[in-house]
């Protein structure tokens, strides 16, 4: 694990058009990577995570991406 | 009052189908229009486009979007386009548009904008012609914002984009990519105008709340930057541009 190999992994993330995800930060961490981040579907988040460990296999992967929430705001703000 | 609702980067494609849509529902009780500020898709296809006409086409309110970098990727932007027209929604790009709201008239100038960064820290039209392109482009869909935004026959002004027209809002974001993230050509050209607010997207990481040199107000809409399906942003009517109150 090195420079190198955490950014393919920052630009397979984008550049791979099944994920298209520019909002993941790679962190390395002891043992492997930690993908963090925020994406629009449970679906997505999967995706990464079978294709970071599809194209590097032997580096050690934890994801910690949540799903942006998309409930109605609860109040607005005032611009007087 | 007017009543903006705006929200960027929802990266629609058939995954995310409906996720907004409850949300989106109760708009008309809301706001009086909806802003979309670029990144509608997740990587700019005629399909993902028809998605986000799905998403948020026959809303209630009038909705008006720019694209942003993810919108051009697969450069199927005349689809995308034809998509979200046919739905109803009105794409800006260089150009305005104003409506009438009870009354009050909202006027709207968009662009999608670029990178080069901010005062102290930004690219200059200077070197290889692919830097001065990078840089000449901003410059000239800067040039357009600003025109549009003065241009506008309106009492409350706003002035929608997906970069960044100011780092303030990219607080959170690595120092190292803010060129890629907006340009002060930007801020510039919403100064030149008695701008009401300024509306972005693009920087998930970001915060919300910045403002111009020249004192405008600048909201990051990003959706992984606001967590919920839109932001709301109501503007009294005694905070229209002071040109326009006075009849000038």
């Amino acid at each position: 694990m090195n420079d190198y190999t955490e950014a393919e992994v920052q630009r397979a993330m984008a550049e791979d058009l099944d994920i298209a995800e520019q909002g993941i930060t790679v962190v390395r961490s002891d043992v492997g990577l930690v993908l963090r981040g925020e994406v629009e579907s449970p679906h997505r988040r999967d995706e990464i995570v079978r294709m970071v460990h599809g194209r590097f296999p032997g580096i050690e992967i934890a994801a910690d991406i949540g799903v942006t929430r998309a409930a109605a705001p609860t109040e607005a703000e005032e611009l007087a | 009052m007017i009543r903006i609702a705006a929200v960027g980067d929802v990266h629609i494609d058939r995954d995310v189908l409906g996720r907004f849509r409850p949300a989106l529902e109760e708009l008309p009780d809301r706001a009086d229009v909806l802003l979309l500020a670029g990144d509608l898709t997740r990587h700019g296809t005629e399909e993902e486009a028809k998605c986000v006409a799905t998403e948020f086409g026959g809303l209630g309110v009038p909705v008006i979007a720019v694209l942003g970098n993810h919108d051009h990727h697969c450069d199927e932007v005349p689809g995308v386009l034809a998509a979200l027209t046919d739905a109803g929604i009105t794409v800006l790009e260089g150009d305005s548009t104003v409506l009438d709201i009870d009354g009050t008239r909202l006027g709207v100038a968009g662009v999608k904008g670029f990178g080069g960064g901010f005062a102290g820290r930004c690219a200059s039209e200077f070197g290889e012609p692919e830097m001065k392109a990078f840089v000449r482009t901003t410059g000239t869909v800067a040039e357009q914002l600003g025109a549009a935004l003065r241009d506008l026959d309106c009492d409350v002004r706003v002035a929608l984009t997906h970069y960044a027209p100011v780092p303030d809002t990219l607080a959170g974001e690595p120092l190292e990519i803010y060129p890629f993230l907006g340009s002060y050509l930007l801020g510039q050209a919403i100064d030149s105008a008695p701008t009401d607010l300024a509306v972005h997207g693009h920087a998930h990481h970001g915060t919300e709340r910045g403002r111009t040199p020249g004192g405008v107000r600048v909201r990051n809409v990003a959706h992984p930057v606001i967590k919920q399906a839109y932001s709301v942003f109501n503007l009294a009517r005694e905070h229209v541009s002071p040109s326009a109150a006075s009849g000038i």
